[in-house]
């Protein structure tokens, strides 16, 4: 039963890695890696580490590839079609890495077959909550910290990076109907800490004031 | 051969529990129309059997009878795939809430636990589950080729994002009030003082904070920006009819039963009836059945509550729920988490 359903799990995981690599359109990628991080969460489960197996699909499947499938999403790049002759030199390359990677493989698999241990059957609490608490906030604790400290800073980078520019202030909005800009924008002469509120009417009078073209390509024509 | 047995047993307890949960889903759509209809004056579907009792399934043949268009410039594949996903999300979480204590058949010594998988991370199982169920969203958004419905599921996986982190750091109050993740046990603790030792009493704060999310998480008024219909035609549905669309119209109504359980599980103290343990005696047959019963009327009080809030309130601009996200509700769930920490650590021994 057990072997069975690691098979399932198993034959799913490697067939959703092969179509991440093998898939033409980055969408279907991005939805076959869910479907390996789906399928390694069940494998853990069948580990005994369920609180692993939960946090795979939380933090993997449902937070980093929902962002990624996000900026697909965003950026459409169904539409342009790549060049399969571009990077025909990278494929030597990966033959190359490929041939280490199974040969590392089949080491460990000798190396497992030569020096074999008998599994000692004492039992394991590793993998519950509770003992991935109380070791991470232990033994653990300086590199948990520090992790959340890298963290940190790379949010605080994403941040100084969006708000590069500084066009807008915070208070000036583009929405269509009544916009308010501050008079400091609007009229190059005030102090630039004039916090004095003007109101436009429409999204065109709004963009010449802001000297940006909100319009599309499209609309132009 | 006793995992054969124990196989098909499980079976046949997720399908009585996928069966009862779409009834209680097909009448909580009659509900809500009927509901409206109060609320706006008017009667709402009245004409199917007594007093429209069976309008769910008139709307059921409907949905089947309805033609399938499928777009032709639509991505395949992700378009079938869509809705499967996020009904198939929606329901998968059933299986882990406790819908009563282990109930005793009556002259046998045979108890039944009734709930159907008992997982010692119960919550995060929930919480993961929950968060696949975005992708049944976007994929319908995207695959569509339609910029309505590409603006629809856009949205929706902005939204989904930005409210599960206040929705997750509301729960950690009662994940640190209980001291475990398994939803059974979480309930059993709430068993004191008569039934009454509810989460709620402790973190009110973390349950209004965790209903809001809720509302967010699940796209209904006032959040449900993903299916504006008046910026967005129909949202990320806009191209599914018949059955598919009747998928992702059953996946909404399930995500609702789901979120009120879990609020019920882990802030109204689960199947927990007030004295129902001193008259009845704990283990009793009747004992289960008045506690599943409350379970019930609990999480039924929610939905009204769903309702109820579509019947009254505005939709929030698209702005406007970022900021209330981000700007409102992450810092109160923190709040309600530091405040809940403080009371363990000053009064030990209460908790």
């Amino acid at each position: 039963m057990l072997a069975l359903l690691f098979i399932l799990f198993a034959g799913l995981g490697i067939g959703c890695a092969l179509a991440v690599v093998a898939q033409r359109n980055p969408l279907y990628s991005a939805i076959s890696l869910v479907g390996v991080f789906i399928s390694l969460a069940c494998l853990y489960v069948m580990l005994a580490a369920p609180f692993i197996a939960a946090v795979q699909v939380i933090v993997y499947a449902g937070a980093i590839m929902v962002l990624v499938v996000f900026v697909i999403m965003l950026l459409n790049v169904e539409q342009e079609e790549r060049e399969r002759t571009r990077l025909k030199f990278l494929v030597p390359a990966a033959v190359l890495l490929a041939a280490v990677l199974i040969a590392e493989v089949a080491f460990i698999l000798v190396s497992v077959q030569e020096f074999r241990v008998t599994p000692t059957s004492t039992p394991s609490d590793i993998g519950t909550t509770y003992s991935i608490g109380s070791q991470l906030f232990t033994r653990y604790l300086l590199p948990f910290e520090i992790t959340s400290i890298l963290l940190l800073m790379a949010i605080v980078g994403a941040m100084t990076l969006a708000r590069r520019g500084g066009l807008l202030p915070a208070n000036a909005r583009v929405v269509p109907g009544a916009q308010q800009l501050t008079l400091s924008m609007v009229d190059p002469a005030v102090q630039p800490d004039n916090l004095t509120l003007v109101e436009t009417d429409t999204t065109d009078e709004a963009a010449r004031l802001l000297g940006i073209d909100h319009r599309d390509k499209d609309d132009a024509e | 051969m006793d995992t054969a047995i124990d196989i098909a047993l499980k079976f046949a307890a997720i399908t009585v529990a996928f069966v009862v949960v779409l009834l209680i889903v097909a009448y909580t759509v009659l509900a809500e129309r009927r509901v409206l209809g109060f609320i706006q004056g008017r009667l709402g579907p009245n004409r199917v059997g007594y007093g429209g009792i069976l309008q769910p399934f008139a709307d059921l043949l409907k949905f089947i009878l309805k033609e399938d268009i499928i777009p032709d410039k639509s991505t395949r594949f992700i378009y079938f795939l869509a809705p499967v996903v996020a009904t198939m999300a929606a329901l998968m979480t059933m299986i882990v809430y406790p819908f009563g204590p282990e109930i005793r058949i009556p002259f046998t010594t045979i108890t039944i636990p009734l709930v159907i998988a008992h997982f010692d991370v119960g919550l995060l199982y929930v919480l993961g589950i929950t968060s696949i169920g975005v992708y049944g969203i976007m994929l319908a958004g995207w695959s569509s080729n339609n910029k309505y419905s590409l603006m629809g599921g856009l949205r929706s996986s902005a939204q989904m994002i930005s409210y599960e982190l206040a929705l997750g750091l509301s729960l950690i109050g009662v994940i640190l009030l209980a001291g475990t993740l398994d939803l059974a046990q979480i309930v059993e603790n709430q068993s004191a003082w008569h039934g009454m030792r509810w989460n709620i009493i402790f973190n009110p704060l973390g349950f209004l904070v965790y209903l809001t999310a809720a509302i967010a998480e699940t796209n209904r008024v006032p959040f449900d920006l993903p299916e504006a219909e008046t910026e967005l035609v129909a949202g990320f549905h806009t191209e599914y009819s018949a059955m598919k669309f009747a998928l992702f119209f059953l996946a909404e109504y399930i995500n609702m039963f789901t979120v009120s359980m879990l609020a019920t599980t882990l802030f109204l103290g689960g199947w927990n009836v007030p004295f129902a343990e001193d008259i009845f005696g704990r283990g009793s047959f009747l004992f289960g059945i008045v506690s599943a019963i409350g379970f019930l009327a609990k999480v039924i009080f929610f939905l009204f509550l769903y309702i109820w809030l579509r019947g009254t309130l505005p939709r929030f601009r698209f702005d406007q729920l970022m900021d209330f996200g981000w700007k409102i509700l992450l810092p109160l769930a923190l709040l309600s988490i530091f405040i809940t920490a403080t009371l363990i650590f000053l009064l030990p021994n209460y908790f």
